[in-house]
């Protein structure tokens, strides 16, 4: 049975395409109710987020190559049938497997490593399992996503980068104001990044945080989290001129903020500086802004671009998250085909962690949390890669093609040991 | 560096033979040291290193012992406080520009100031070895005319300064703009130090500035009753307290800085140097 995914994301498609295919919660049970009667999918799952929006379905009936999925994305959304044409791609097979990994560790993203990709791909299959549409594919699938996603988290450091975006925007805010005491940050609107970066100039010692949204309980909410002040949303030009720096993270499709606006504000302030930080995409203060005396105007891309110049052996880091999809993508594959060894290998992955842990536990007393964390993850790493030959080992004699191996042959084989230490065959 | 000494200062040649010595030792160890420290400035500039720039600092401490000791030297040679005279001027202007950097380093842990500020100190220093100076007139011999000199010398020395950070202001501000965090990001201190820094400077600046030009009015008055008003250096030191005074009032009023105030700064120094060195040229009653 064929499984097929077509979609688009920030890489293929821009903001304008991706808007007009985007699928909300009201129209999803209708968008996969019609992927199971018009195309016939036995399984079907939608993920739709302001990068990308990709449609994965299994069995189509009549055409398996995708063409089908490329009609009904059009379709749906009422566009004209070669509207898409050049900004999708379409995976079958491994490639598809492969691409789904990439998605929920966060590799196909556009800040790499950032965790909310992986919450909204399980509120996807949330919603496919709700409708009726996951079968023991989809099931399986999700299953290894969250896997591999876990492992690529512990194992490697892509998943520091969102973390380092907000690091940047603080180094970035101390080598403009030298110290953030005395020095007031607003959050307008909400969002992890926008929060991650609140947090960090907090940390880094800003002293007052005010919160302000279009939906007053919404701030309050984030207030009270914060123990920050709530500010009035209504009058913006007021807030801002009184905040050094401005985290902007608010759902407007428009500028919220203009030249016009900070021209204004700058005067107010009497040219102190101003740091901006804009993390929305579509963003929501206007670029022109950056060229004001004393407002400095970051957005998303300009912190990431900085963090990607900043953070050293990033690619190794990327490799060796390639890495990890690639040798889950050879477990999935195999275990397709031996399913009833799922449980066995991750239980024997666990009880090695556990193992290594352990000793990290016994002896861990001394490190610095830093290097608590790098162990913790190189121990991971050993244990991982002493279960790997172990498992492809388990699974070849699973599929039956080394019948009836003795455990030291069994062992020898695992891990490549050298010919004088095996035993002769009986 | 060989200077006029004046006769009958030492009665023994070899007494006298020892002090020159002296003089030529404490000039040269300075002016050594300040090349080693640029080269140490540069060196941590351009590797981001920390332990070079305690080397330096370090070396430039040194430097500025002995460039004391010098200027110490020359006033018991001259049997008064030097700064009168291009020569000594430059010399002790230089010697204020260290002090400036040290106090900046002290107060800001400005690392990269020094190598922006210690190519020019040397340069002077240097200068002095090729610059005669003439005698003074015996009039000028005034503990007026010290302070005056003094004040004036040490307020030049802090304005540079200001120049100066005002001018990496804008280094910093036009890459934190551009968000090609690549030259100076690392290299200079954050924009509030800078800024910092050239305001300070250039309040303390204006205030010597200002002390110095009340002293040698004072001074003026006492000698001349009039005619002392048209002198060039006179009207061109005027000029350059004006430039500072409306500089010191946009800065604190309408909060300049950035390029305005780096471009207001830059006139000022301009002007400075002008009232220091070019004004000689038209003549008149600081002509020495």
């Amino acid at each position: 049975m064929e499984s097929v995914l077509v979609g688009l994301n920030h890489k293929t498609a821009p903001i304008q395409i991706r808007e007009r295919v985007s699928f909300s919660a009201e129209s999803l049970p209708r968008a996969l109710d019609e992927l199971r009667r018009r195309f016939g999918a036995r399984e079907a799952m939608i993920l739709s987020t302001c990068n990308r929006v990709e449609v994965l379905g299994v069995g189509l009936t009549p055409d398996p190559d995708g063409a089908e999925l490329k009609r009904f994305l059009s379709e749906f959304h009422g566009l004209e049938p070669d509207a898409l044409n050049g900004h999708l791609y379409r995976y079958t097979g491994d490639e598809l497997v492969r691409h789904v990994f990439r998605v929920a560790s966060s590799l196909d993203s556009m800040v790499i490593g950032e965790a909310q990709i992986l919450g909204q791909m399980k509120e996807a299959f949330r919603y496919s399992e709700e409708f009726g549409s996951a079968g023991s594919f989809l099931r399986r699938l999700m299953q290894h996503s969250l896997f591999v996603a876990k492992r690529v988290r512990n194992e490697t450091q892509v998943g520091h980068s969102s973390v380092s975006v907000a690091s940047v925007a603080v180094e970035l805010a101390v080598k403009i104001f030298g110290s953030l005491r005395r020095r007031t940050v607003l959050l307008l609107g909400a969002g992890k990044m926008a929060e991650l970066a609140a947090r960090g100039l907090l940390k880094a010692g800003a002293e007052q945080l005010r919160v302000a949204n279009r939906t007053r309980n919404r701030a309050e909410e984030l207030a009270a989290r914060f123990e920050a002040e709530v500010g009035d949303f209504l009058r913006l030009e007021k807030e801002v001129a009184t905040a050094d720096v401005v985290v902007c993270s608010t759902g407007a499709s428009g500028y919220v903020i203009d030249p016009g606006m900070m021209e204004r504000v700058v005067r107010a302030r009497r040219f102190e500086p101003i740091f901006l930080i804009d993390i929305t995409v579509p963003r929501n203060i206007d670029p022109a802004v950056n060229e004001i005396e004393t407002v400095f105007l970051y957005d998303i891309d300009d912190l990431q671009h900085v963090a990607d110049n900043n953070l050293q052996g990033r690619q190794e880091e990327a490799d060796l998250a390639e890495g990890i999809v690639e040798e889950e993508l050879r477990n999935f594959r195999l275990c397709s085909r031996t399913q009833e060894l799922g449980p066995l290998i991750g239980s024997l992955r666990r009880r090695l962690e556990e193992l290594c842990l352990a000793e990290l536990e016994r002896e861990g007393g001394h490190f610095s949390p830093e290097d608590r964390s790098t162990l913790e993850r190189m121990l991971r790493r050993t244990a991982h890669r002493v279960a790997h030959p172990l498992i492809s080992q388990m699974k070849e004699t699973c599929r039956g093609s080394l019948p009836h191996v003795n455990p030291l042959e069994f062992l020898a084989e695992a891990f490549d040991l050298p010919e004088p230490e095996r035993k002769p065959r009986k | 560096m060989s200077g006029a000494f004046p006769p009958g200062r030492s009665t023994s040649f070899f007494r006298y033979n020892r002090f020159l010595i002296m003089g030529e030792f404490l000039f040269r160890a300075a002016l050594i040291l300040y090349i080693i420290g640029v080269i140490h400035s540069a060196a941590a500039f351009v590797t981001k290193r920390i332990a070079l720039v305690k080397v330096a600092l370090a070396v430039v401490t040194a430097a500025f012992v002995f460039h004391t000791l010098f200027l110490v030297y020359r006033g018991v040679e001259k049997s008064f406080f030097p700064p009168v005279g291009l020569r000594d001027s430059l010399a002790f202007f230089a010697w204020a520009v260290t002090l400036c950097l040290l106090i900046a380093y002290a107060r800001y842990r400005v690392r990269a100031l020094g190598l922006f500020l210690l190519p020019l100190v040397t340069v002077l220093l240097l200068s002095t070895v090729f610059i005669k100076n003439s005698p003074i007139p015996e009039m000028l011999r005034s503990s007026w005319v010290y302070f005056h000199s003094t004040l004036l010398l040490l307020a030049y020395g802090m304005l540079f300064v200001a120049f100066v950070a005002a001018v990496l202001y804008l280094f910093q501000e036009k890459e934190l703009k551009s968000k090609r965090l690549e030259t100076f990001f690392d290299r200079l201190p954050s924009l509030q130090t800078l800024d910092e820094l050239f305001q300070r400077f250039l309040l303390w600046g204006f205030f010597f500035m200002t002390a110095g030009l009340v002293v040698g009015t004072v001074w003026a008055e006492q000698q001349w009753e009039e005619g002392w008003h048209g002198d060039p250096k006179v009207i061109a030191a005027s000029v350059t307290w004006g430039i500072y005074l409306i500089l010191l009032y946009l800065r604190l009023t309408a909060g300049w800085r950035g390029k305005r105030a780096a471009l207001m700064s830059l006139a000022g120094f301009l002007s400075i140097l002008f009232t220091l060195l070019g004004v000689g040229y038209f003549g008149g009653l600081h002509k020495f």
